[in-house]
């Protein structure tokens, strides 16, 4: 069972990936950060309003979307330790394109616009770590762009399933097909590829 | 020159004479003709670039198709951002469109830079952010929108790059065929673009 305590030395982990922080540094940052919960199917926001929070999945799963007439295009899908946040939404202050919507019962370790502007001013390891965090997010997106662009379906279909073996069992597997730009019959048709034995 | 590039960075934080000295110390000027690729997929960028003047594309091959990606001019950085950030090789080629001067700063001196002013550690973070949101937006836009709309909003943000950009690239930047670009170009008449 997920604890508090083992996703709180996560975050710490996480982020001490990007700037060594000590425990006392570390817990500086506490009093900044809010823990929210959520039901699955719960949208943590909708379309049209204005994201206050960044969040870290503390437990969890939620997929981010934009709809898009009839339909909805999965953007994002993210579990335990991954930052989401409508971010258009967050920095410029206007109203949401996408929405975020938990798969599963889900817990946020989320961050306010204002608490982190002040962290920002007063902590004076956020800017290197706000940078490099945001410098890692631009470079993940950017490959994530390419794989969507210049790999075959089937290529996209094989590295995610190696990449994110846990995903394929929680996620729907409609969201999954979305997310990769496969059509839920082709998805269907790839999954032969899973079984033992076969690459 | 370098007073273009101080009046861009404060738009992202204030920065005091000591720290723009800081950066300003690191900076060099390069120049160079038009068609010129300032780097290829597999090279590794080593520069952040802000445009002095002139205009640059960055682009990639999708099977034999050129995808233009970003279109950088006077007052803009440009560079093969996800590659200067990581260390990794480029997935892109950037190409001078017409004769460009660029104040450039390796990744090197810029980490060094950072370093010593908290200031300028803040632009960084600030502008890594904007790339971020821009990227963001651009594929939001190319999902969202159709083509009629990514025509009218791209003339109304930017009307100056129609005058300037060959139509090939602006039609591959707007992710349609050439021909529909021609087609499209006849709402510029009926919607009167301010001063142009």
């Amino acid at each position: 069972m997920a604890s508090y305590k083992a996703a709180l030395d996560g975050l710490h982990r996480y982020l001490s990936h990007h700037v060594p922080l000590t425990k006392a540094e570390f817990s500086q940052l506490l009093p900044y950060i809010e823990i929210r919960e959520f039901e699955k199917k719960v949208k943590v926001i909708d379309k049209g309003e204005i994201e206050r929070y960044l969040n870290v999945i503390a437990w969890g799963l939620v997929r981010k979307y934009l709809p898009v007439r009839n339909r909805e295009i999965t953007v994002g899908l993210a579990s335990e330790g991954h930052i989401v946040h409508s971010e258009l939404s967050f920095h410029y202050r206007t109203p949401s394109g996408t929405v975020i919507e938990t798969i599963e019962p889900t817990v946020f370790f989320s961050i306010s616009y204002d608490n982190l502007q002040a962290l920002y001013d007063h902590f004076p390891k956020a800017e290197r770590l706000g940078r490099l965090l945001i410098s890692d997010l631009y470079i993940r997106k950017d490959n994530r762009y390419f794989d969507q662009l210049l790999k075959s379906t089937r290529e996209r279909f094989l590295q995610y399933v190696r990449t994110h073996p846990q995903m394929m069992q929680r996620v729907p597997q409609k969201y999954i097909a979305s997310y990769l730009n496969i059509k839920p019959e082709t998805f269907s048709r790839l999954k032969h590829l899973m079984r033992p034995g076969r690459r | 020159m370098l007073e273009l590039l101080r009046q861009y960075v404060s738009d992202y934080a204030a920065l005091t004479d000591e720290d723009f000295a800081l950066l300003a110390a690191k900076i060099v000027v390069r120049n160079f003709d038009k068609h010129v690729k300032l780097i290829q997929p597999g090279e590794t960028e080593r520069y952040m670039n802000f445009v002095t003047k002139g205009l640059v594309r960055m682009y990639f091959y999708k099977g034999r198709t050129e995808v233009v990606t970003v279109l950088a001019r006077e007052r803009e950085l440009i560079s093969a951002s996800a590659s200067f950030l990581s260390g990794e090789p480029s997935n892109y080629f950037v190409e001078t469109l017409e004769p460009t001067t660029l104040l450039s700063i390796t990744r090197d001196d810029l980490e060094e830079v950072y370093r010593m002013s908290p200031r300028v550690e803040r632009v960084g973070r600030l502008m890594t952010t904007q790339f971020v949101l821009v990227k963001e937006e651009w594929e939001q836009e190319y999902m969202r929108l159709d083509t009629r709309e990514r025509f009218i909003r791209f003339v109304e943000r930017d009307p100056e790059l129609i005058q300037r950009v060959p139509q090939k690239y602006l039609a591959s930047y707007l992710n349609m065929k050439p021909e529909t670009f021609s087609r499209l170009k006849h709402l510029l008449k009926k919607r009167p673009v301010n001063g142009r």
